[in-house]
């Protein structure tokens, strides 16, 4: 079976890389984090969030916690996703990547008004 | 029916995939449908699914495993025993079945909520049609905006100075410039006279259509047991919401479930002496009430209201020793008026109004697990598109809020009263989904009026409504003049509008109670004609937070 490519790193993948930053969370929680980051321009479905998920799993980038249920119903179901030392190593890469990007972007002049 | 119809498109995934993430694919389509009501939504939901499947089925085949679909039979011994393969991806007749499902799926949605929600609106309700509410909608001065962003703080005040946006007297001019001690509900200097699509009763709704009144306290209870966290968006100073508030912390079944009460009326700086105020222990007036006269939100003196519920809470507390103990836990920023000198000083703290509230939610509600009834004014909760800033940081840590906002019966303009409201007893609380009172027009319900009707729905703003009287029976509760003239205090709270106006102001209240929702005045003329002054805009309200310092 051919393994699902992360490099370049697809960009729902490096979203959900980036919404871990802060912290666990669960499908759900990763797919708002992720419209909130992009400003609403990037809302991930079902299909596309967990087959991303599964390739970074897969690519070590992020694993699987364990967590005690919460208390409201429907936690059960569930799963948290946490961001390992690789996955956040890969991030800050891709982020300097687009950075340099940016650089050059200004530099030639692209790019009106303040970026930071 | 929309979850039956997910799960049959789910199963054109691999059945690893569905084995492995089916589970959850079923609870974030929940989630979503849970959240995001309305048809836009609807519609916005199912396009994004359907694309979402049109570039992810592919991929997913492409990388499936051949997987173990079956076991047809028995292992016995070391006899031989068969297992199924599911090795192919589904063929072009799987996809051209997906595809008619979509174009039925579609085409039944459409219909649905296009054509049957008009179908409502112009033959049971006999009034204007959305249409009519779209045409007469105007841009709204922002009263009712959350504390704002750096780029909306610039992008209001040019809007502001391009005339775009209404400036009233100073009271409310600090609450648009500033928008401060949020979401604010006094007069706003508009007045409407179109009738508004629910002020003409009809007895043609369908059962379906009647809204379930509900004991405010009892439906109070009722929420904190069935969610972690519930919001409440209220109406500052206003007198009958707040006996109330102050009779359900009495309440036994409230007071066992919930851990804290997240206030926007107290500035976290005196956490440390508001907690040993709540559990009971001596602690001095002069101390404890810096929490509520100190806020940075307000905008002059607070509502005395808002001490009676310190004290409602601190008495439960003390008639329950021993038992299960409410905390006060305060979401204003732990700003110092004793270091603010001026508007620089000021700006960090107005300007992260939200993000703070959103975090001590975060550090002393969701980290600690505990349930929590949020109180906020209202304008910081109201959803207008989507969640606002508390709402999702909540939501982003994985919890499910239910929204209830203050309201009264205005629908329309200041004179629109509905009388269906009438056969209410109050203090209510209505759950807005599927009934009339959801359908209404969100603004003028909020604000008694003095706010127009736009399109937002008001089950699109919110999840429930607390009804505690008619628009002309409710009344805020003010700190008079006679009580803070001539007082270090008086003089205090004239330097603190001085430093948010810019200039000295005076608009204390000569009475002890004025109605909540005063008749909409046009705005005073100034002498040269000209727009009354802005408050300068702090450099400062880019900056952060300044680091917090210890709880006093």
């Amino acid at each position: 079976m051919p393994k699902r490519k992360l490099d370049p790193l697809p960009s729902a993948a490096f979203q959900i890389l980036l919404s871990l930053t802060d912290g666990d969370r669960h499908g759900y929680s990763i797919m708002r984090q992720v419209e909130e980051q992009t400003s609403g321009h990037m809302r991930l479905g079902p299909g596309t969030l967990y087959s991303s998920i599964q390739a970074l799993l897969e690519g070590g980038l992020i694993e699987e916690v364990t967590r005690r249920g919460d208390a409201e119903p429907g936690h059960e179901r569930r799963r948290y996703y946490r961001l390992t030392a690789s996955g956040r190593k890969r991030a800050r890469s891709e982020a300097e990547k687009l950075a340099d990007v940016l650089r050059v972007a200004r530099a030639r002049k692209i790019l009106r008004g303040d970026y930071v | 029916m929309s979850k039956t119809i997910y799960a049959l498109l789910l199963r054109l995934y691999p059945a690893q995939f569905r084995q492995a993430y089916g589970d959850e694919a079923m609870q974030l389509f929940h989630d979503r449908t849970r959240d995001e009501q309305g048809m836009w939504a609807k519609l916005r939901l199912w396009m994004d699914l359907v694309a979402d499947m049109a570039t992810s089925l592919p991929r997913a085949h492409r990388h499936a495993d051949a997987v173990l679909v079956g076991f047809p039979s028995e292992s016995v011994g070391a006899s031989p025993r068969f297992q199924v393969l599911q090795l192919r991806a589904p063929g072009l007749r799987a996809f051209a079945y997906g595809g008619v499902l979509s174009v039925v799926v579609f085409g039944s949605l459409i219909t649905w909520f296009g054509y049957s929600r008009n179908y409502r609106e112009l033959h049971m309700w006999q009034g204007p049609t959305k249409h009519d509410l779209l045409v007469r909608d105007v841009a709204y001065s922002g009263r009712l905006s959350s504390a704002p962003t750096k780029s909306e703080m610039q992008g209001r005040r040019s809007a502001t100075a391009d005339g775009e946006a209404e400036i009233g007297a100073p009271r409310e001019s600090a609450h648009v410039v500033l928008s401060s001690w949020g979401g604010g509900t006094g007069p706003s200097g508009f007045q409407s006279t179109q009738p508004s699509p629910a002020a003409s009763p009809s007895s043609a709704e369908p059962q379906s259509m009647q809204p379930k009144v509900q004991n405010a306290t009892a439906a109070m209870v009722e929420a904190i047991g069935a969610h972690q966290i519930v919001m409440l968006g209220e109406a500052h100073g206003d007198k009958q919401e707040y006996e109330w508030l102050c009779d359900l912390v009495k309440n036994r079944e409230f007071a066992q479930r919930v851990d804290d009460i997240v206030v926007e009326f107290g500035n976290s700086l005196y956490q440390k002496s508001v907690d040993r105020y709540i559990a009971g222990e001596d602690v001095p007036v002069d101390q404890v009430q810096k929490a509520w006269r100190n806020m940075i939100g307000a905008v002059g003196p607070p509502s005395p209201v808002y001490a009676e519920f310190y004290s409602a809470v601190r008495a439960a507390n003390l008639k329950r020793r021993g038992k299960h103990q409410m905390r006060i836990v305060l979401g204003d920023p732990y700003g110092d008026w004793e270091k603010i000198k001026d508007a620089e000083d000021l700006g960090p703290y107005l300007a992260h109004r939200d993000e703070w509230y959103a975090q001590v939610v975060k550090d002393e509600v969701l980290a600690k697990h505990h349930r929590a009834l949020l109180i906020m004014g209202s304008g910081h909760f109201l959803r207008r598109n989507g969640p606002g800033l508390v709402e999702s940081t909540i939501r982003a840590a994985g919890a499910t809020p239910y929204l209830v906002v203050f309201g009264t019966n205005a629908v329309g303009g200041y004179d629109n009263l509905d009388q269906r409201f009438d056969a209410w007893q109050v203090p209510a609380i209505v759950s807005l989904a599927g009934n009339w009172v959801g359908e209404l027009p969100a603004m003028p319900v909020v604000t008694g009026g003095t706010a127009p009707a736009t399109p937002l729905k008001l089950s699109d703003a919110v999840d429930a409504l607390l009804y505690v009287g008619p628009r002309d029976a409710l009344t805020e509760v003010r700190m008079p003049r006679a009580e803070l003239d001539g007082t270090p205090y008086g003089n205090e709270i004239a330097r603190r509008l001085s430093i948010q106006m810019g200039h000295p102001v005076d608009f204390l209240s000569e009475q002890t109670e004025v109605p909540q929702f005063p008749r909409p005045q046009p705005r005073p003329p100034t002498n040269d004609g000209a727009r009354p002054p802005l408050p300068p805009m702090p450099k400062s309200i880019h900056d952060p937070l300044p680091s917090r310092p210890p709880s006093q």
